[in-house]
């Protein structure tokens, strides 16, 4: 009974391509059939299978082969399970790369990957695709008249920019003096509410009021997950709660004053060629996802 | 003796496989095959019936393979009827066969299915009383515990000439001689019987004999039922049709008296002029050297099962080599699919014979091998060998 469920699948794969296996998938949708059905496997198909098996072990070691035949239903278990299992790690791979672009997930890179199935984002995919910004407009902090620029593309609703974040604000206090940060929102167009984030972000800082708009920026990090979830209505929320106008936030954001600003970074991002957020540049040198602080000091210290 | 190895295009076509699985259907000679089809390209019409020259061409053919097969036997063409096969004979004499005197049945567990089942049929329809005798540890059964059973309301003895599981040999005279001197009749399973020894059914004094044509040499789809002219109008037709009547009416049918009341519709001609080119190779063969050459055969195949550590059932010293075991702690499935990774062609199961496995104690089934004409010593040698390597993996 068990290795026909994995005869009938495997069978099954291999009869898309060739009629050779079509009978054989059959034998294993009957056996696993009447499997569900509670009745025994009727087509010898396990027998053969095991037969076949322990043949060939026998051709290497007899002992092995002896161990074989004795425990061969509780190896064709073991096998079944990690079929099964591998099975459903495929699966998960095929769902992460319809999703994100690669089978592993978004763990994998260690950044946002942009998969913009229909538009025009996210066509490169190789750092040394990467082509560093020439315009510093952004969410700015740090001294303007420093000699390290770090330039960041990133999407508050991307994990790993909220990851990256504190790296950033540890770099600002560190080194106050000597850097200067700017941030270009690049929202995702495969993460939710990315875009609204960024408007209620822009909009916080034309209010011009300091600190208003970091507040709600890492408010908006901060409950990352309702914002994706609830968009306009928990981003409002957190706009209250940071203390902003909420008649000039509201007059912003839902007439989305700052579309032409912010379809700026984002144009500027796709000249960069960004591929995931968040993707930095250092004076031109790049680093993609929320990297380990050394690797940032490793390249301040060079620039300095 | 010449290689008659050559013969056989399935030989040919397969040189790695040792086909084993002779008590289950037996390969065919070219010449069987020719006369098969020298059917459908040399007569091709019906016989008995019509009278242009194709259909006279093809009846002589057809009473000339009636009279070879029943030599075979010797047996009187007049008393062969045809049928599909063993099973289908015994069905018609269980069917046919007049209980209205005696009633009672005699046979034993070791039978085939297609012995006990019509008989057990009649026996749950209230028609015949039934007594099956139990064997002994070999699959045997003694004549004490027959002549104990039948006695002078004993209608008729069922019992096979060779045993399909264990190879052993029943003496068929000692058996009719003991039911007809209590005036009842003998029908003898023939199926593994005929294939492997010298069947006389006149020497041997057999009532009705029931053989197949595919386990010696034959095509299948073709086996006869034969016995004595005169017994011919005690049966009742079995099954009736075209062929079957002398005179017919919408009022009543008259049964032809000669065997043809048997033979409802066309038969298979085709089937039945291979049969007979079977029995010509067989006689040619010689029925005496298939005997000599089985008992070599049974000596060297049960010595290759006793030294690779398996069981086998019956006596080591038996006439047909016709071979059941078992390993200790292997499926007979499993085994013989092992066995067949080797290329060793053979059963396993319960070779329609389940009360019999049970009561020898193979309750869970047996593999058989079993030899014919055409295998060799050196092909014994290599199942040997074969179950030598498969036997690491038991016990
Ligand atoms: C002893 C015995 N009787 C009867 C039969 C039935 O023969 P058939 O299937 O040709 O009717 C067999 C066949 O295996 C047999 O071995």
């Amino acid at each position: 009974m068990v290795l026909c469920i994995i005869a009938f699948f495997v069978f099954a794969v291999m009869s898309i391509f060739s009629a050779k296996y079509r009978p054989l998938a059959k034998e294993g949708f009957r056996c696993v059939f009447r499997t569900i059905m509670l009745k025994p496997c009727d087509t010898g198909m396990d027998e053969r299978i095991k037969a076949e098996v322990v043949s060939k072990v026998l051709k290497i070691s007899p002992t092995l082969a002896r161990f074989t035949n004795k425990h061969f239903t509780m190896i064709a278990w073991a096998f079944v399970i990690i079929s099964l299992g591998s099975m459903v790690y495929s699966g998960f791979g095929l769902y992460n790369f319809y999703f994100y672009g690669n089978c592993d997930g978004p763990e994998a890179v260690g950044a946002c990957i942009i998969n913009d199935l229909t538009g025009d984002y996210g066509r490169f995919s190789e750092p040394t695709d990467l082509i560093a910004p020439t315009n510093f407009d952004g969410i700015v902090a740090g001294n303007p008249e420093a000699n390290i620029t770090i330039v960041e593309f990133g999407c508050f609703t991307c994990p790993y920019t909220k990851k990256a974040e504190s790296t950033m604000s540890e770099l600002l206090e560190k080194y106050n003096d000597s850097i200067y940060y700017v941030f270009k929102p690049f929202p995702l167009p495969n993460h939710q509410n990315s875009y609204e984030a960024a408007v209620a972000v822009l909009c916080a800082e034309r209010q011009g009021e300091h600190g208003k708009h970091f507040e709600l920026q890492e408010e908006i990090f901060e409950q990352q997950e309702v914002c994706t979830s609830d968009g306009s209505l928990a981003i409002k929320q957190l706009a209250q709660d940071a203390g902003l106008d909420m008649n000039a936030f509201n007059q912003c954001y839902d007439n989305n004053e700052t579309a032409d600003q912010l379809d700026e970074y984002i144009q500027q991002g796709k000249d960069s060629h960004i591929y995931a957020t968040p993707t930095f540049f250092i004076n031109g040198k790049t680093i993609v996802g929320p990297r380990p602080i050394e690797e940032f000091e490793k390249i301040i210290s060079e620039e300095s | 003796m010449k290689d008659i190895r050559a013969d056989f295009p399935m030989l040919k076509k397969y040189p790695k496989i040792i086909y084993f699985d002779n008590a289950c259907t037996a390969l065919k000679p070219q010449s069987v095959i020719d006369a098969v089809v020298g059917y459908y390209t040399e007569f091709g019409a019906c016989g008995g019936r019509s009278s242009h020259q194709l259909a006279r061409k093809t009846n002589n053919k057809l009473d000339e393979s009636r009279e070879k097969v029943a030599k075979f036997v010797n047996a009187d063409p007049e008393g062969l009827v045809w049928t599909r096969n063993a099973t289908e004979s015994l069905n018609l004499v269980a069917s046919s066969f007049d209980f209205s005197q005696k009633r009672k049945v005699v046979t034993t567990v070791m039978e085939h299915h297609s012995v006990l089942l019509p008989f057990m049929k009649l026996r749950d329809q209230g028609k015949i009383d039934l007594e099956i005798l139990p064997c002994d540890e070999y699959g045997e059964v003694s004549m004490e515990k027959w002549s104990s059973a039948v006695d002078n309301e004993c209608a008729l003895i069922v019992t096979n000439s060779w045993n399909n599981t264990t190879g052993g040999e029943n003496n068929i005279s000692e058996l009719s001689k003991l039911v007809h001197d209590n005036g009842g009749l003998i029908c003898v399973d023939g199926a593994q019987g005929v294939p492997h020894h010298k069947t006389d059914l006149k020497g041997e004094n057999i009532d009705f004999l029931c053989f197949s044509g595919h386990k010696m040499l034959g095509p299948t789809g073709i086996g006869a039922l034969a016995m004595r002219k005169e017994d011919i109008p005690k049966l009742k037709p079995f099954i009736v049709g075209g062929g079957t009547v002398m005179k017919t009416s919408t009022e009543q049918a008259e049964s032809a008296t000669d065997q043809t009341r048997f033979e409802a519709g066309i038969q298979h001609y085709a089937g039945i002029i291979g049969f007979a080119a079977a029995c010509d190779y067989l006689s040619d063969y010689g029925m005496e050297n298939v005997e000599k050459l089985e008992r070599t055969f049974a000596n060297a195949i049960v010595s290759s099962i006793v030294n690779a550590g398996a069981t086998v059932y019956g006596k080591h010293n038996r006439a047909g080599a016709v071979c059941s075991f078992n390993f200790k702690g292997g499926k007979p499935h499993d085994v013989a699919l092992m066995l067949d990774k080797e290329n060793i062609a053979l059963r396993s199961g319960f070779f329609c014979a389940q009360p019999g496995l049970e009561a020898i104690g193979a309750a869970s089934g047996a593999v058989r091998a079993s030899a014919y004409i055409y295998n060799t010593l050196d092909e014994v040698k290599k199942f040997s060998e074969a179950l030598e390597k498969v036997s690491i993996l038991y016990g």
